[in-house]
């Protein structure tokens, strides 16, 4: 089908961009990779008064790193192309999880357009980057006309596909801390590049005498948006990750889902998956850490 | 607030397989429909018009994308190959044309143009492939003919055929730099 019709402009900078969505007061969107808004449109899903086209907006496409040790914090610009962090040396060397999980986004013209910001702003619930952000404990920097704040992963969505911006708001960049020494990722699709059924990045530190802490448990697909197993993770500090930590960690993590019935699984289904790879992904951030230390 | 019905409408100039057009397409125009209505060039197919069946891939500034996921209005000032650059001037088919045909890479041929344009990019990357990445690489275009494993042996024969080519390139390139580089030490001394 075809998208009904809109108007369009170019933005050319970030202030020009947010002062036409203060203008059209909600009924006009920003056109980033169009991965997602395209496909909408044309299937009419959605009308839209205008797009402001953002891609020839300078300088949001870039990933910086900045500070020091635990200072450390990594800034990727959101126009930031998946295609771009799939293949920079400083992505793969600072970002190890995300580029992991790009690389299980859609297929390859998909990467070639397709967006960090977009996708976060998109907000679906089994999308990689939501997640991998969440886990990674970013912070989004937003800009309107009003002026800029931050907000963090963990309080970025009301809903499925509902992040949590006002309408005149633009996403400029995702700050994030130092990355964890650890991370493992699983998840189940049905097909190849298609959305998930569910997925799980698990990140955490590992004393030298073999002790973890800090394990983060973040799971996909299985809520509104991508949520932490907060009860599961606490159950795992401070232990070597032996078989039967694992095992009462993963059961544990039944508190954080509410999963939903769709056309890719039931919510049964679902929940009997989360355990088994939540299992998987700290078996294998386990084996990862045992790999690294024989180096 | 009032806008310009203008707006509507865009004027879009840019390079389509190494020539100079412009054009004029309403706003909501994807990109597929632009080439294929507006500049006549048929070759690229339209499908699903929401971004699964990967028919309308072309490419754009170096870049295999998705022409009905992009507006009429992005390509301007672009760089953007079709299917109708591949054949060299005297209609002769290329090597990559030519490997679809002797691996029986295509029957129909409604999803070859998609095929063709993502293995192009993939070949102007350079980089040496196993099919199994060759696989991953072109699961954006859909094909109900086939069962994929004539495309899959086309793109593979095609990307060793032009990586090997490029690396006698860049070698005879290299030897050049290296000679060059002696005589300026030699004019030095
Ligand atoms: C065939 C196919 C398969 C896919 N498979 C996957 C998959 O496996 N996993 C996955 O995660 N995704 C998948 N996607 C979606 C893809 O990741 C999109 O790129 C992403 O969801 C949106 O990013 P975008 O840059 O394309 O944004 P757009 O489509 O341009 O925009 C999406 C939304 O975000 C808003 N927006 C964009 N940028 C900003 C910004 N900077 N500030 C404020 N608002 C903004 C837009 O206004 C719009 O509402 C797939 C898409 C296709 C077509
Ligand atoms: S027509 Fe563009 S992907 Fe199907
Ligand atoms: S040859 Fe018919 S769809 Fe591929």
């Amino acid at each position: 089908m075809k998208a009904a019709d809109f108007l369009y402009h170019r933005a050319g900078s970030v202030a020009e961009a947010v002062t036409l969505l203060d203008e059209y007061a909600g009924e006009a969107r920003l056109l980033a990779g169009g991965q997602s808004l395209m496909p909408m449109l044309n299937m009419r899903l959605w009308r839209l008064g205008a797009l402001i086209d953002v891609n020839q907006v300078p300088g949001l496409d870039g990933i910086e790193v900045e500070g020091q040790g635990d200072l450390e914090a990594t800034r990727v610009g959101a126009l930031t192309r998946y295609a771009s962090l799939e293949r920079s040396p400083l992505a793969a060397s600072r970002l190890p999880l995300l580029v992991e999980m790009v690389r299980h986004i859609g297929d390859r013209q998909v990467r070639n357009r397709g967006t960090l910001g977009g996708s976060l702003v998109q907000g679906d619930p089994t999308a990689e980057m939501p997640l991998a952000c969440l886990v990674l404990d970013a912070r989004v920097r937003v800009e309107s006309g009003r002026g800029g704040r931050e907000i963090a992963m963990g309080e970025f969505y009301h809903g499925s596909y509902a992040a949590a911006l006002e309408f005149d708001e633009m996403v400029t960049e995702i700050r994030f801390p130092r990355h964890p020494q650890h991370f493992a990722f699983s998840e189940l699709t049905r097909r190849h590049g298609d959305f998930c059924v569910l997925s799980v990045a698990v990140t955490g530190e590992c004393d030298s005498d073999g002790r973890w802490h800090d394990v983060r448990i973040g799971l996909g697909g299985v809520n509104d948006m991508p949520v932490l197993a907060e009860a599961a993770s606490a159950r795992l500090a401070g232990t070597r990750l032996a078989d039967d930590d694992i095992r009462e960690a993963a059961a544990l993590t039944q508190e954080a889902i509410d999963p939903p019935s769709d056309m890719r699984a039931t919510a049964e289904y679902r929940a009997h998956l989360v355990p088994v790879h939540v299992r998987r992904a700290l078996q294998q951030l386990c084996s990862k850490n045992r790999a690294a230390d024989r180096r | 607030m009032s806008f310009e019905r203008t707006l509507n409408e865009q004027e879009i100039s840019l390079t389509l397989n190494g020539e100079r057009v412009r054009a004029w397409a309403p706003s909501r125009m994807h990109a597929a429909d632009f080439l294929r209505q507006r500049l006549g060039r048929t070759g690229t197919h339209v499908g699903c018009e929401q971004g699964v069946c990967g028919m309308c891939t072309v490419m754009v500034d170096g870049q295999a994308v998705k022409s009905c996921l992009m507006l009429a209005a992005q390509l301007d000032g672009a760089e953007v190959c079709t299917v109708e650059s591949l054949a060299e001037e005297n209609g002769n088919l290329n090597a990559l044309q030519q490997a679809f045909k002797k691996h029986h890479g295509l029957q129909c041929g409604f999803c070859t143009p998609g095929f063709l344009m993502l293995a192009t990019s993939l070949a102007a990357r350079g980089e040496a492939m196993s099919r199994e990445q060759i696989r991953d690489e072109v699961s954006g275009v859909l094909c109900r003919c086939t069962g994929y494993e004539g495309i899959v042996r086309a793109v593979e024969e095609y990307l060793s055929v032009q990586q090997a080519e490029g690396s006698r390139f860049r070698q005879a390139e290299g030897s050049r730099h290296a000679e060059g580089a002696q005589q300026a030490m030699e004019a030095q001394s």
